[in-house]
């Protein structure tokens, strides 16, 4: 190894870690769970499909479009990819996700879903009942 | 112009060479393909990168377009044999992003950089090149929360492919069908 070697571990690691740290150090308000009002915005070929509540009862999508078939759960205040007809099958691998900025995708049929909080966020406001 | 009998023993030395780095490379995919790097709590989609082992190599010993050729074949292979074609435009991105870099290193940087920085270099591009493949199709930056995490997944794949290479190129140049690639 030379010393440039070195050099670009070193650069890629302190990257990561500043990238990383925050997420650390965020604590407790940037946790899922009750109280926290989190919804899953999924995008299907860029375009909104639907916004879900992040609900502790159990709720499911179907997702069907001309390239596949993608079935996600929402349970205890996350959401996961429960079943899918894609190939490499890599969006099941994800599991149960909870917390906000985490996403799910799956690249052969174009689907993404990523977790928000409800609030202050574009895309819904409030729920007005 | 026809080629002198010596410059056509070259040429046929140079693809007898790529067809076997070719097979070789798909192999090492189908290979890693059965890992099942999820249950070890990675990132979905990540990949150990074992076949840039012999794109690095052919880097090496041969010219840039031989190895472009290479990358190509084998990601066109692999995608054929995993029937992963759906994902084979991401594939294609992140294989070529992780050559031009390579290539470049190879070529351009001197001797600054030993082969495992190169193949660091390289596994990074590659796992850049496939995120950015993505967020561009999503048209949605919030794919780019798993970059620190393949960052360093594809530091540490790419210490590991680095050195595989050094040994590789070591054995290699001792059999007389590399020696005159040597330079």
């Amino acid at each position: 190894m030379k010393r440039a070697d070195v050099l670009l571990i070193s650069i890629v690691l302190v990257a990561a870690l500043a990238f990383l740290a925050p997420r650390w150090f965020s604590g407790n308000d940037d946790k899922g769970g009750p109280g926290q009002n989190l919804v899953a915005n999924v995008t299907v070929d860029g375009e909104l499909f639907r916004t879900i509540q992040l609900t502790k009862e159990e709720q499911t999508i179907e997702i069907r479009t001309d390239r596949g078939y993608n079935l996600l759960k929402v349970h205890d205040y996350g959401i996961e990819m429960y079943e899918a007809d894609c190939p490499d099958e890599v969006c099941l691998g994800f599991g149960h996700i909870t917390r906000p900025k985490q996403t799910i995708v799956c690249l052969p049929h174009r689907v993404l879903v990523e977790i928000a909080s409800s609030a202050g966020e574009d895309e819904v406001d409030a729920y007005v009942q | 112009m026809p080629m002198s009998s010596s410059e056509s023993a070259a040429a046929l030395k140079r693809t007898v060479i790529i067809a076997i780095f070719a097979a070789v490379a798909v192999v090492l995919s189908i290979v890693e393909a059965q890992i099942p790097l999820v249950g070890m709590g990675l990132m979905p989609g990540a990949k150990l990168g074992f076949a840039n082992i012999m794109v690095l190599t052919c880097i090496y010993f041969l010219r840039g377009r031989d190895a472009f050729v290479l990358v190509i074949l084998k990601t066109l292979l692999t995608a054929f044999l995993l029937g992963t074609f759906s994902s084979l435009l991401f594939s294609l991105f992140g294989s070529i992003l992780s050559f031009v870099v390579m290539f470049l290193l190879v070529r351009l940087g001197g001797k600054k950089f030993s082969l495992i920085g190169i193949s660091i270099a390289g596994g990074l591009a590659h796992n850049a090149g496939q995120l950015l493949a993505a967020a561009m199709v999503f048209d949605s930056m919030s794919i780019l929360y798993y970059l620190p995490v393949l960052l360093i997944t594809g530091l540490v794949t790419g210490i590991a492919v680095g050195f595989a290479v050094r040994y590789l190129v070591a054995s290699l140049s001792k059999i007389s069908l590399f020696e005159e690639f040597l330079d």
